[in-house]
């Protein structure tokens, strides 16, 4: 098997070098809310719907009521919301060895980048006019407006740099950055009305269902449960002392009568 | 291989792209609408530890239908297991006001919403407290009243096998503040307290107090199933009939760690303890000195609302008296099984049953001169429990334990059996 998927990839990269960049599938749209638009490099601008190619440097653009959701070969997605403009500028992906790199330039709008095998490698890059993202492992929105840019940090690491200079995040932070020239602004935590917003904006609006309609409901039932959470109050801890309580109260070693100078054996198991 | 599908070789490399991952992730790459096979990955996605690529399916599967709270929910949870808390906050908030949420469904939101809420503070306190009636059938652990001593003593018959009530009132407190830094630093402390007044044998009325409190520092920041380590400083105390009898002061290091759904919690610590002499104990101080423990706490679920809670521990107490020393081992394992059953007067369907069972060994470094001079005892106590939580109203449940312990010894006056059962009131918050 090994050896077949060599050889492919011997094929592949001869065919790739020999073939036009613009022709490469890097993913899926898995969503698509009307009217959202690609337009592959010296290609004309189609309407995408759901199950369409997304290729290698295609410039993505919804309307005002138009999103999308795009799945990529690592298993990565962003998703678009409406008035947002892209590019997928670079996308290379090695599933041998979970590497490569990705990189999309945001020149407007909103949009969440969900991880993939390329982010847990740290290879993933999103340009904006105000800054340039890092991310590693991660979750992030990214809000480009005309008071700047807006990243929000949902999990991993975020290294974001412009000229002014750059700043780290972590999980359940975000920075402002007004322009390319002026500094990130120091971290703070993501405020509620900044998640609302974008689960609004990133989301289908009243009567579209994403292309994809019959999901009526979702039977949570027939589902794994959800993330387990580890217990942390303490209860574990205090029926350990219900049962030493009594054990420190008595005696593992009871005196004899008559006293006096025995008896003391009381332990903490 | 590099995989760059173009068009002259796609049908080729898309086959063999697709023909080696996962099939459910292929069948959404190339079917996304089909929904049973996305609903399945999704799930399957979860299930495996692969948080991120089950959120990025639920939200695919958000943009099919924006109103189902199911989805919501799911992603609400899964963004609190990445420490992503306000984006949980966001996704359970909103889920509440969707037309498809079910009773069971809308308490497991709010339950999680509670969580994520705290966790979204600076300063975070959670925990527990309960007072309630215990019987036990044998409350002073002591040995049949036909035990002789092979140092030809008798047992004192305060410490024979006698059953009791007692009123018994305990308390939990968790505190942590979160620096909110970029380095991950919080500081945690918690206390938990105890107090028992026997309704007879009121020579075991016991107060205890123990009190943890140290630094958390993040090996992986910005990781919530990454590394973290506590050094933590320890108190405890104790009295005994209403009279101070032990205090205790030491230290600790703590590790924290998540492997795929295992929490492990590793600990070693050193108390040094001081006991005082108490008429019915008048060497009492002999059993001062220092106790070294090494253990490991862990958890993780099972599925279908069951989980497993465990901890072992090795101790060491090094006594003032050799016969007081000893190396002991225990072993604790907890069955928690939640689950959701209407319960109209509740205001709450959660209820809990928790089926425990536990093992410690105790091995002495000399012979106790008063009871055996010739043995020195080897003691093994087995215990198996059940508790049930039962919802009262909201956070208040009525919580029960019905235990029994058997210890078996060498040396037969350390031999004793014990059911007992506990039942009182339990809040948690």
């Amino acid at each position: 098997m090994t050896l077949k998927l060599h050889s492919a990839a011997l094929a592949l990269a001869i065919a790739v070098a020999a073939a036009p960049a613009a022709a490469q599938q890097v993913g899926t749209a898995t969503a698509v809310n009307p009217s959202s638009e690609g337009t592959p490099p010296g290609g004309a601008t189609t309407t995408l719907t759901v199950g369409a190619r997304v290729l290698h440097k295609e410039r993505i653009h919804t309307s005002p009521t138009g999103s999308v959701q795009l799945l990529f070969l690592d298993k990565s997605t962003l998703s678009i919301a409406p008035n947002t403009s892209l590019v997928i500028d670079e996308f290379v992906y090695d599933p041998a060895s979970n590497s490569g790199h990705m990189l999309t330039r945001l020149t407007q709008g909103t949009l969440q980048y969900i991880g993939g095998q390329l982010s847990h490698q740290g290879a993933v890059t999103i340009e904006t006019p105000a800054a340039v993202i890092g991310i590693r492992g991660g979750i992030g929105i990214f809000s480009q407006g005309a008071k700047g840019l807006q990243a929000a940090n949902l999990n991993g690491h975020q290294s974001i740099q412009n000229g002014g200079g750059t700043k780290n995040t972590i999980t359940g932070f975000m920075v402002n950055v007004p322009n390319w020239n002026t500094p990130p602004s120091d971290p703070f935590p993501i405020p509620p009305d900044f998640v609302i917003n974008n689960i609004n904006n990133l989301s289908s609006k009243f009567g579209q269902n994403g292309g994809v309609p019959g999901l009526n409901n979702l039977n949570t039932a027939g589902l794994p449960p959800g993330p387990w959470l580890p217990p942390n109050l303490g209860e574990s801890d205090a029926l350990q002392i219900l049962i030493e309580s009594t054990k420190l109260a008595t005696q593992p070693n009871p005196p004899p009568q008559p006293p006096p100078q025995i008896g003391s054996n009381i332990r903490l198991p | 291989m590099v995989i760059a599908l173009t068009a002259t070789v796609s049908a080729q490399s898309a086959s063999n792209f697709l023909n080696n991952i996962d099939p459910l992730f292929a069948g959404v790459l190339a079917r996304p609408g089909n929904l049973d096979n996305t609903i399945q990955y999704a799930a399957s996605a979860a299930a495996q530890g692969d948080i991120e690529s089950a959120i990025s399916t639920y939200e695919q599967l958000r943009f099919y239908n924006p109103k189902l709270g199911a989805t919501r929910y799911q992603l609400g949870m899964l963004y609190y297991q990445l420490g992503s808390y306000a984006q949980a906050r966001g996704y359970l908030q909103t889920a509440l006001d969707m037309p498809d949420v079910t009773p069971e469904l809308r308490q497991k939101i709010e339950d999680l919403l509670e969580l994520t809420d705290k966790k979204l503070q600076p300063d975070q306190f959670s925990g527990f407290a309960q007072t309630g009636l215990r019987y036990q059938s044998n409350a002073s652990l002591g040995a049949g009243s036909q035990t002789v001593l092979a140092s030809g003593g008798t047992i004192n018959s305060n410490f024979l096998a006698r059953p009791d009530w007692n009123w018994f009132g305990t308390v939990g407190v968790n505190y942590v503040h979160d620096f909110q830094t970029q380095t991950g630093e919080t500081f945690e402390a918690s206390v938990i307290a105890y107090d028992a007044q026997q309704f007879s044998l009121h020579q075991f009325d016991i107060g205890l107090l123990e009190l943890r409190a140290g630094p958390r520092f993040a090996l992986s920041p910005g990781n919530v199933n990454g590394l973290t380590v506590k050094p933590y400083v320890v108190a405890t105390g104790a009295t005994l009939a209403d009279a101070a009898y032990m205090g205790g002061i030491g230290g600790g290091l703590t590790l924290h760690a998540m492997v795929g759904n295992v929490s492990l919690d590793p600990y070693g610590e050193i108390v040094r303890q001081s006991f005082r002499n108490l008429a019915l104990y008048p060497l009492a101080s002999g059993l001062s000195g220092t106790l070294s423990t090494v253990g490991l706490q862990a958890s993780g679920p099972i599925g279908g609302g069951l989980a497993w809670q465990s901890r072992i521990a090795y101790a060491r107490a090094s006594d003032q008296f050799a016969f007081d020393s000893y190396k002991s081992f225990a072993a604790d394992l907890w069955l928690p099984w939640v689950f959701y059953w209407p319960t109209p007067w509740a205001g709450s369907s959660r209820w809990t049953i928790i089926p425990t069972a536990g093992v410690t060994t105790w091995h002495y470094d000399a012979p106790d001169p008063f009871v055996a001079p010739f043995t020195t005892a080897h003691t093994t106590e087995w215990r198996v429990g059940l508790g049930v939580e039962v919802p009262i109203w909201r956070k208040l449940v009525l919580g029960s334990l019905l235990q029994y312990r058997n210890a078996t010894s060498n040396v037969a006056a350390f031999s004793y059996r014990d059911l007992a059962i506990s039942a009182g009131p339990l809040i948690r918050f």
